[in-house]
């Protein structure tokens, strides 16, 4: 049985159609990635999935159950967790604080909730940065936070929205090394929505590819890569006609 | 027992904060012992009963960030519930207290439920109209006195009467507010390391990061405004016994919520010391302005426009208020 389904998902925005009949589902274990250019309705979709905006049509079935009609918080209790995109921290809560919040889901202990998010923090090598505020870390460390908080949760599922967005190869390398760990050994399904694509050719298991609110290709890193129809969404169509799709889009290597 | 640890351990706070908040409370409980003026009494009971207030707002205002302007109404509940009950069926102070309290918590829901489907703004200004409105009816309902309002004559009774909370000499209400400013301060303490605190934090932060990390943002909005109003109400019936004589204008003015939320503010709002600092620079200030500027020189409002000058200070330097000052000062120094 699917970890996650999801059926025939479609998300209006007045008269804008931002996710039109998307299928997918994802086993327990796996990494998948969700790819696509700017505006193909990627964070939409996990908007929806995650239960922030109402679905149009379409249903979502996360282990077993139907969370379609869900709210947010509802859907996080049922151990899906998400990041954002942009974190807009205001500076009030310290990063431990930060990531007690997410601990509290699942206690009303504050000793309790304490100890977790400091066990997460060391886990996540960010231990040292327990006492800043997030808004004073860099992005990278930002980037880590929002994961450690949202583990805090202890969740089933992580979404993670552009981890990688802004950082250098190097950070890249280290936020790569972090979801390898959450994924192998804290044992969650983890989901992507990525634009840098040496991340994902290098972790997902499979990527899904979403171009003008529809699915246009599924599949292994090495076929989507290869797919002319995702290098003409990236590149646009007279790149594929001069270069006849055989470059692949992700080999910067 | 972890939240009666919690709020005794104040231990995250620098030193030099607990020596300075030791020393306020040592004044505090010997003051009355020296000599001072009538005007001082009332000045830090004043001070007293709005530090309270200042921390009831805090917790849905500061740590939650919604910014309620309609605090009088509940104010107005719990000093109206007091007098009636006391005045009409002799009914004592410590129990029309906590059914006072049950009356704004009930009503709070009533308006906390829709009202937090509004964000920012329209809030603000929905609370202010509820508050209006509460205000209106109690000034043409007869039961309670309509707008001439409620008198407690104190010479029915034996002063100083504990049960009822009737004394001749301020200092009895001095010492009986005190108390209740320890025990909010304590359970304050308590309330920012909550859970709930906590969420509340969170939901200041972004909404939606807190509901993907399991909130239920609009029932924890709810159930802080009701802890608010219980806070509230429990002064606004101390504060029945202690003027002796309500009616609409004065106990559930706008004046009143704003002074509520201003000070609270200008404190510093989401901080635990926030509140008492803004009552403390702000009551002195309103009594003095009011008591003889305002009577002797004859500049009535003058208050409302110091208050003025004091939001658009805030609004524009430090949002955060005195302590938000004293936290960066703080944080650069660390560095």
């Amino acid at each position: 049985m699917a970890f996650l389904e999801v059926h025939n998902l479609t998300k209006d925005f007045g008269g804008l159609r931002a996710n039109n009949d998307i299928s997918f589902s994802m086993a327990r274990g796996e990494l998948v990635s969700l790819i696509g250019p700017n505006g193909a309705g990627k964070t939409t979709l996990f908007n929806c999935i995650s239960g922030l905006h109402p679905v149009t049509s379409g249903r979502v079935i996360f282990n077993g159950e139907e969370i379609t009609k869900l709210n947010a918080h509802q859907v996080a209790r049922r151990g899906l967790a998400r990041t954002f995109q942009v974190y807009a921290a205001a500076g009030d809560l310290n990063v431990i604080e930060n990531v007690m919040v997410g601990c509290f889901m699942k206690t009303h202990l504050r000793s309790r909730a304490r100890a977790r998010a400091t066990e997460i923090l060391k886990d996540l090598n960010i231990d040292h940065l327990a006492d800043y505020l997030v808004s004073e870390l860099p992005v990278a460390a930002q980037k880590l936070v929002t994961m450690a908080t949202a583990i805090g949760s202890d969740p089933r599922l992580l979404m993670l929205d552009e981890v990688a967005a802004g950082l250098n190869p190097n950070e890249i390398e280290g936020i790569l090394a972090s979801i390898r760990h959450v994924h192998d050994d804290l044992g969650i399904t983890v989901m992507l929505i990525e634009h840098v694509m040496e991340l994902v050719m290098k972790i997902s298991h499979r990527v899904i590819v979403l171009d003008y609110g529809e699915k246009i290709a599924e599949g292994d890193p090495e076929t989507i890569a290869k797919d002319p129809g995702v290098i003409k969404a990236y590149l646009g169509e007279r790149y594929v006609r001069e270069h006849g799709g055989q470059q692949a889009v992700g080999s910067r290597e | 027992m972890e939240a009666l640890r919690n709020a005794l351990d104040f231990s995250d706070f620098p030193r030099l904060d607990l020596i300075v908040a030791g020393c306020v409370a040592i004044v505090f409980i010997v003051f009355p012992l020296f000599p001072h003026s009538s005007f001082a009494m009332a000045t830090m009971i004043q001070f007293l009963m709005f530090s309270l207030y200042g921390m009831g707002w805090n917790t849905i205002g500061g740590y939650g960030g919604q910014v309620d302007l309609g605090k009088a109404q509940y104010v107005g509940i719990g000093a109206y519930t007091t007098a009636v009950m006391l005045i009409r069926w002799d009914i004592p102070f410590w129990v029309s207290m906590p059914i006072g309290m049950f009356f704004a918590v009930i009503w709070s829901f009533i308006i906390g439920y829709p009202l937090f489907r509004l964000k920012g703004h329209y809030f603000a200004i929905a609370t202010i109209a509820t508050s209006l409105v509460l205000k209106d009816i109690f000034e043409v309902w007869d039961f309670v006195g309509a707008a001439r309002g409620l008198e407690i004559s104190p010479i029915k009774y034996h002063p100083p009467d504990f049960l009822r909370l009737i004394f001749r000499e301020d200092v009895y209400y001095f010492y009986v507010i005190l108390g209740f400013f320890f025990l909010g301060i304590l359970y304050m303490n308590w309330f920012r390391k909550s859970r709930l605190g906590f969420q509340l934090r969170s939901i200041k932060d972004n909404e939606d990061v807190a509901r993907s990390l399991g909130i239920n943002v609009h029932w924890a909005k709810v159930k802080t405004y009701a802890i608010a109003t219980a806070f509230v109400s429990m002064v606004g019936s101390f504060h029945a016994c202690y003027i002796k004589s309500i009616e609409p204008e004065d106990t559930m003015s706008l004046d009143i919520s704003i002074l509520i939320a201003l000070m609270a503010m200008l404190g510093g709002a989401g901080s635990l010391w926030g509140p008492v600092i803004g009552a403390g620079i702000l009551i002195p200030i309103k009594s003095y302005l009011k008591e003889w500027l305002g009577a002797q020189a004859g500049l009535v409002g003058i208050d409302l426009i110091i208050y003025a000058l004091i939001i658009m200070a805030i609004s524009a330097f430090e949002p955060r208020g005195v302590w938000g000052i004293v936290e960066k000062i703080r944080r650069r120094r660390r560095d």
